[in-house]
């Protein structure tokens, strides 16, 4: 069976890509050898928060980080194309079954919400139920409530910390640390706890807890725990009954609200008649020349071909294993094979040790030209019909300037873009829509 | 200032300095261990944690191989909890002359080591990772032991029969009435504050530091060639027995299973000072290819962590510097300084190995009781240390299946190494520390797979509710047991470590970004090399 | 560590896990008990304190179900799954095999019993104080589905079965016990179905492939098991015949969790047999993108709820059933999100672990009965048995939708 299309990754970059182009009718087959990091990141939209001082707007720096650095993947999309997708985004959230949940945020200027360890942390868009949390012109002082069950989050170091990082200034905070109202387990985690919030009779035995134990002003922060299903309604329901706004932080995984942005993103794939399979590893590419045919994928102990006309890789970076150095510090790109960016010399050191510091295998990845081709050493690319998104990207160092959801979410999209423009969907319409859902 | 008095002054807590407090209290000593940092952070916590069976020593240096021997079986009597019995092979690696193997079994029958030789089928059916193609085998009684957990045992004990205990607490000066030792100054590393020590006596038990110490006590000519050697902790115990090369010791010829990891060693290179221990690229691939000899594929395994721990190898003035570390003499040194010095109340002991640690602090303390005129035996091959009452050697399962019984009652920090928040709890109040990294020593924490990437977050906040430290205080821990974990990883990140490193570095730096809230580390330790040449290293 | 066995394989996989949480976010137990500490835990985590020749203490193991979604999601690549399974075993070697465990891990055994005095065996089964004692003295759950015994077999229809002179190709079918003493009917329809669709179906002499003695830890029997069923199947294999099967479990138990997780990497026989072996519905898939598969389907206006199986999954091609029914007009098809359905084999029928079958399949169960009286679709038999019981809805094969689709 021969698709328009193959994503491989089920991540933010790849799961944009996919919805896109299935959207438009394109016939969309997501292969990913495990989930992605949508269950361990924060799911706020991060598009630009230190470069390396802090960013007050998006919008603004990426014109400015495009010509200091134009390796990096934002000077080959530019802010338009940065906003657009995350307009889409928006949009995809707003349109699922998961309204009125929704993101709210643009590129003309970053929010400022709290990290679990108390930094406030710039970002281009997040949940509504995190809104609440901004400390941006916000003076209102904060009180973050935490479990004692729920080792991965601590409100007192939390609270505390953001009263330091904002030097005086802005909203002080003070911590508090609950007892799970259902004595259930001694050691949860955030997904236990949101599903348990789904359930109003625990929502009102949490409220009674906190009863008189709030001051008059104070906005309520909690861990990233409101809700699986349905966040908008436990979190509308939390402010209702507590009569004040709450919002939510995200912390350690498992990430509930990646989660929740996964359900909607793998929802909009299925609805738009898209195909996601778990299992399979791209190993290598079938080609001859510039023109690749498909795919050589490992399904248990089978290696078997899928053929498609366009193929977006889009598999993570050293992370989850797409891009992999072994112990001859030789690099390589573990699905197709792809020359790689930005490694140094043998024999020159590959990190640094001081852990802090800039790391010379940070930027490490797969090189692009402004089609998201990858490009070999001459800067030619080495197929056609391949663009690479998303964390396997080189020229960036995303934790460190908190760009990786908008790299991700940006390329995936432009990925997408590109494709239709070059012809990507017709070929799928018809069988799409015989088969449709 | 303060002023401390005691019986005994034990300078340098690592194995011998612990087990010479030990011995003292339990001869009726008031007796202070000192250590400029944590302790067995010198060369006891950075050795691969083998408990010699002697095997190692049979064909070349005889007396060593006899005194592990006998060593070998008192400490799995009195330190039991520390030492797991996992036995040792000696293979003929297809790179290895199988002749040796001759002379090594001679070499075990004049020294008394048990030892067997076992078909290379008999081995693999062991240690199926093992190299399949080894010509002979033979087994002995190697152990692992937990330097950490020896000794603390050992100053726990001491502690127990009214020792004090002072970590970092650096020597700055030894103090001298004419030609008698009074003990000495120390400074205290975390508060900057000095603190003076008058005793009796004064053991100096620096190791790899003891010509520095013996130094500021007056003493001309003490030398303590740093014999540095690198090793690397695999993800997982690859071999679950002690797998020796059967050829002359040489370089990465061991892999010691040693809790849940599996450690390679080691290098021997002549180092300028015990500080200074790089951890060079070459040395780092030496040991891999010396590991894909034993264990075929052992380059795509996971390594965990390198780091460098230094030899104390003792030379004789006399004859002079030699050219190869690992021939100077690994049986310990002990310094009468009275008789080379005219100096009282003042004894050096150095060089040696860990295995001979009791014996080691037997002979010093027993030299001191000879000097001070008086009689009192030494018991510490009878009496087994705090934990090892029972007897009852460790099993890797322990905690494990400690673990099932509290399963429900018990919220666990540490996933990779099976820390529970109560047991992390009570170890912080007891420490009284401020520093992760020395709860890390106790427990573990942070030691597995994830190298603190889960559990350190988690950890901090629990020492900031524990130890009612501020908000940057704790960030500041968190800080510090981030750059020193670094310190081990960077060397040999590649492969699934690499994986590991790069999730931590979205979660540390891109989610929770840990670079942008405030840190105070004050109360922290800086590391020793700091005043030594910048660590670039290629 | 390419030259090393390959249960040890498994075992070294181990060194792949960053700890992410994404396996434990997915398993269904953990997620509704917290007997089980999760799969992250007992794999991985808990396997690096475990050595091969010592006893195994780890009791809070023997919860994990054996499901699989766990190595499916996995994006290591860290094989936890069969790192537990394989850990399971070791555990109930150090503590002994239960007699219920020997009992329910031998489907042909209590088939072979059971078939001739069926009827009596099924009210027996149904009997209130008999399952009552049953759970007292061997342990299995009162209210777990327990089939009901056909009284027949399908080996028995299919020796006095004549195949059509015509065809273009022939498969050998490996039915599985549960077809053959439970669901014969099922048989019949793969074997008329595949006819209609012009492929010969050869139906070789077979036993049990051995999975639910591997799942209860009785790796020696499994063995044994397996390597025979591969010796009857490996002529086929050799000719280049295609094998198929119709219970998702046991067709993936020869694709690959044999060789994996007993180590079997040495059976010439099964590794033969394992590169030929095909789900039924991977291989009416792979036919009709060769436009083999007649598609002229009768409308059937129904909506069902389709649950792909665990063990469906982790095939790893998709849900080839999903595509197969969307060609039938009329018929609507709603996918399950579930992961599992609670029985995981064997699993759900034991009294310790109903009520967490239960718990698990909770979902998915809701999803069915919203849905309305036409019932789920599924592609392994052990499933539809838990899910028929737990919702009192029909649940059948997509064979058997594709065959009342086709006229047959």
């Amino acid at each position: 069976m021969r698709h328009d299309v193959i994503v491989v990754g089920t991540g933010v970059a790849g799961l944009a890509a996919g919805v896109r182009l299935a959207q438009e009718g394109a016939r969309v087959l997501v292969l990913a050898k495990g989930i992605g990091a949508t269950h361990l990141a924060g799911a706020t939209v991060d598009v630009l928060g230190y470069d390396p001082a802090r960013v007050e707007s998006p919008e603004e720096a990426i014109g400015r980080l495009a010509s200091a650095q134009p390796g990096h993947p934002y000077a080959r999309l530019g802010a338009a194309a940065v906003g657009e997708a995350l307009a889409w985004l928006r949009d995809q959230v707003a349109a699922s079954p998961m309204a009125p949940y929704a993101y709210e945020g643009g590129l003309a200027e970053n929010l400022l919400l709290p990290t679990a360890v108390g930094a406030p942390k710039p970002t281009a868009a997040a949940p509504v139920t995190m809104l609440a949390g901004d400390l941006r012109r916000d003076e209102r002082p904060i009180c973050i409530v935490g479990f004692r069950q729920l080792k991965d989050f601590h409100p007192l170091l939390c609270a505390e910390n953001l009263t330091h990082a904002q030097a005086g200034a802005g909203a002080a905070a003070r911590g508090i640390e609950l007892d799970l109202p259902v004595s259930g387990r001694v050691d949860e985690n955030a997904q236990g706890i949101a599903r348990q919030l789904e359930d109003p009779v625990f929502r009102g035995a949490l409220v009674q807890q906190l009863a008189g134990r709030l001051q008059l002003n104070e906005r309520v922060g909690f861990p990233a725990v409101l809700g699986l299903q349905d966040p908008h309604a436990v979190w509308s329901d939390l402010e209702h009954r507590l009569a004040r706004p709450v919002f939510e932080i995200p912390t350690l995984p498992p990430s509930v609200p990646g989660m929740r942005l996964y359900t909607i993103l793998r929802g909009a794939l299925r609805a738009a008649g898209g195909r996601q399979v778990i299992g399979p590893e791209v190993i290598g590419p079938v080609a001859s020349g510039t023109r690749l045919e498909g795919v050589r994928v490992r399904v248990g102990r089978r290696e078997e071909v899928r053929y498609a006309e366009h193929v977006v890789l889009a598999t993570g970076g050293f992370a989850s294993g797409g891009l992999v150095l072994d112990s001859s510090w030789q690099a390589r790109d573990a699905a197709l094979g792809l020359p790689l960016a930005g490694l140094p010399e043998p024999g020159a050191p590959r990190f640094t040790s001081r852990y802090l510091d800039d790391q010379p295998m940070s930027r490490v990845g797969i090189a692009v030209d402004d089609e998201l081709r990858p490009v070999d050493a001459h800067g030619d690319p080495v197929y056609e019909k391949v663009r690479v998104v998303g964390a396997s990207l080189a020229g960036a160092v995303p934790w460190k300037e908190k760009s990786g959801d908008g790299i991700s979410l940006a390329t995936g999209h432009r990925a997408a873009e590109l494709i239709l423009a070059a012809g990507g969907a017709p070929a799928g319409l018809t069988t799409a829509t015989q088969e449709g859902r | 200032m303060t002023t401390l008095q005691a019986d005994v002054l034990v300078i340098g807590g690592g194995a011998t300095g612990a087990g010479v407090a030990w011995d003292c209290a339990l001869r009726g000593y008031d007796t202070i261990l000192v250590d400029r940092r944590d302790l067995a952070e010198g060369t006891s916590g950075r050795f691969h944690g083998l408990l010699h069976s002697g095997g190692r020593y049979v064909v070349k240096d005889r007396d060593a191989a006899v005194e592990c021997v006998h060593e070998n079986a008192i400490v799995r009597r009195v330190a039991a909890d520390t030492v797991e019995d996992t036995g040792g092979l000696f293979v003929t690696t297809p790179d290895d002359d199988p002749a040796y193997g001759d002379r090594f079994a001679e070499g075990c029958r004049a020294t008394g080591l048990p030892t067997e030789e076992i078909s290379p089928a008999a081995a693999l059916k062991r240690e199926p990772l093992l190299n399949p193609g080894i010509k002979r085998a033979f087994t002995v009684p190697d152990g692992s032991i937990d330097v950490w957990k020896l000794v603390w045992a050992l100053a726990n004990g001491a502690a127990a029969h009214g020792a004090r205990v002072l970590t970092y607490h650096k020597v700055i000066g030894v103090r001298r009435e004419g030609d008698v030792v009074c003990g000495a100054r120390l400074r205290n590393e975390l508060s900057g504050e000095e603190v003076d020590v008058e005793a009796a006596f004064t053991i100096n038990a620096s190791g790899a530091w003891a010509a520095e110490v013996a130094t500021m006590a007056g003493c001309e000519g003490v030398h303590v060639a740093p014999g540095k050697g690198i090793m690397i902790a695999m993800n997982h115990r690859l071999v679950n027995t002690v797998v020796n090369r059967l050829i002359m010791p040489a370089d990465g010829d061991i892999l010691v299973p040693i809790r849940t990891v599996s450690v390679i060693g080691t290098t021997d290179i002549r180092s300028r000072h015990a500080d200074e221990l790089p951890v060079t690229q070459e040395e780092v691939d030496q040991m891999l290819d010396d590991g894909e000899r034993l264990v075929p594929g052992l380059r795509a395994a996971r390594a965990l962590r390198v780091w460098a721990g230094v030899r104390p190898l003792f030379e004789d003035k006399k004859t002079g510097d030699t050219a190869s570390t690992r021939d100077v003499s690994r049986s310990h040194a002990m310094l009468d300084h009275l008789e080379r010095d005219g100096l009282r109340s003042f004894l050096t002991i150095t060089g040696g190995k860990l295995t001979t640690y009791r014996l080691m602090a037997q002979d010093i303390v027993d030299a001191m009781v000879r000097q001070r005129g008086e009689d009192r035996p030494c018991r510490t091959a009878e009496t087994p240390l705090p934990g090892s009452e029972d007897r009852e050697q460790y099993r890797l399962g322990t905690r494990l299946r400690a673990r099932e019984d509290e399963l429900q009652t018990e919220q666990i920090i540490c996933e990779c190494e099976l820390v529970g928040r109560g047991r992390l709890e009570a170890a912080m109040r007891r420490r009284g520390t401020v520093n992760l990294d020395d709860i890390r020593r106790n427990l573990r924490l942070g030691m597995g797979p994830c190298q603190g990437g889960f559990c350190m977050y988690r950890a901090a906040g629990i020492l900031h509710g524990v130890d009612r430290l501020d908000g940057p205080h704790a960030t500041g821990s968190l800080r510090h047991f981030l750059q020193e974990r670094w310190k081990g990883m960077w060397p040999v990140l590649y492969g699934d470590q690499l994986r590991q490193a790069r999730l931590d570095d979205w979660i540390f730096q891109g989610l929770l970004d840990v670079g942008h809230v405030p840190a105070d580390l004050e109360g922290l330790p800086t590391p020793v090399d700091a005043e030594l040449q910048p660590a670039t290293l290629a | 560590m390419t030259d090393v066995l390959g249960s040890l394989l498994m075992r070294e996989s181990l060194d792949h896990c960053v700890k992410c949480t994404i396996c434990e976010t997915f398993c269904p137990v953990s997620n509704v008990t917290p007997l089980f500490p999760g799969p992250k835990y007992v794999g991985p985590q808990a396997e690096r304190f475990r050595v091969q020749d010592e006893p195994s203490f780890d009791a809070s193991l023997d919860y994990c179900s054996g499901c699989g979604v766990c190595t499916q999601v996995c994006p290591q690549g860290v094989h936890i799954a069969e790192i537990n399974t394989q850990a399971r075993a070791k555990l109930r070697e150090t503590h002994g095999f239960k007699l219920r465990d020997r009992l329910i891990a031998r489907p042909t055994v209590l088939g072979r019993l059971g078939t001739p005095a069926a009827p009596i065996a099924n009210f027996t089964l149904e009997n209130k104080p008999f399952r009552l004692a049953v759970e007292k003295v061997v342990g299995v759950h009162r209210d777990a589905a327990v089939p009901k015994f056909a009284g027949r077999t399908f080996q028995k229809w299919a020796k006095a079965h004549t195949a059509p002179a015509t065809a273009q190709r022939r498969v050998a079918y490996f039915h599985g016990c549960g077809t053959n003493y439970y669901e014969p009917r099922l048989g019949e329809m793969t074997v008329e179905l595949l006819e209609h669709n012009g492929v010969a179906v050869e139906v070789p002499k077979q036993d049990c492939c051995g999975l639910p003695l591997q799942s209860n830890g009785m790796f020696d029997d499994a063995r044994k098991y397996v390597h025979k069923l591969a010796e009857r199947l490996v002529p086929y294999a050799r000719q280049g015949v295609d094998i198929v099967g119709t219970s998702t479990s046991c067709t993936l138990m020869l694709k690959r969790e044999a060789l994996e997780i007993l180590g079997l990497e040495d059976d010439e026989e099964l590794v033969a047999v394992s590169a030929r072996v095909f789900d039924i519905c991977e291989y009416l898939r792979a036919m009709h993108d060769r436009g083999e598969l007649k598609t002229d389907f009768a409308p059937l206006e129904e909506q069902v709820v389709y649950h792909a199986p665990c063990q469906q999954q982790g095939h790893g091609i998709g849900k080839p059933a999903l595509e197969l029914m969307a060609l039938i007009p009329g018929l609507e098809v709603a996918e399950s999100d579930a992961t599992c359905c609670g029985v995981a084999g064997t699993y759900g029928l034991k009294t310790e672990k109903f009520g967490i079958a239960m718990d698990v399949g909770a979902g998915l169960f809701r999803q069915i009965a919203e849905a309305g009286p036409d019932g789920s679709v599924c592609d392994s038999e052990t499933c539809r048995w838990h899910i028929a019981g737990a919702t009192g809805a029909r649940s059948v094969h997509p064979v058997e939708v594709l065959h009342r689709a086709s006229g047959l």
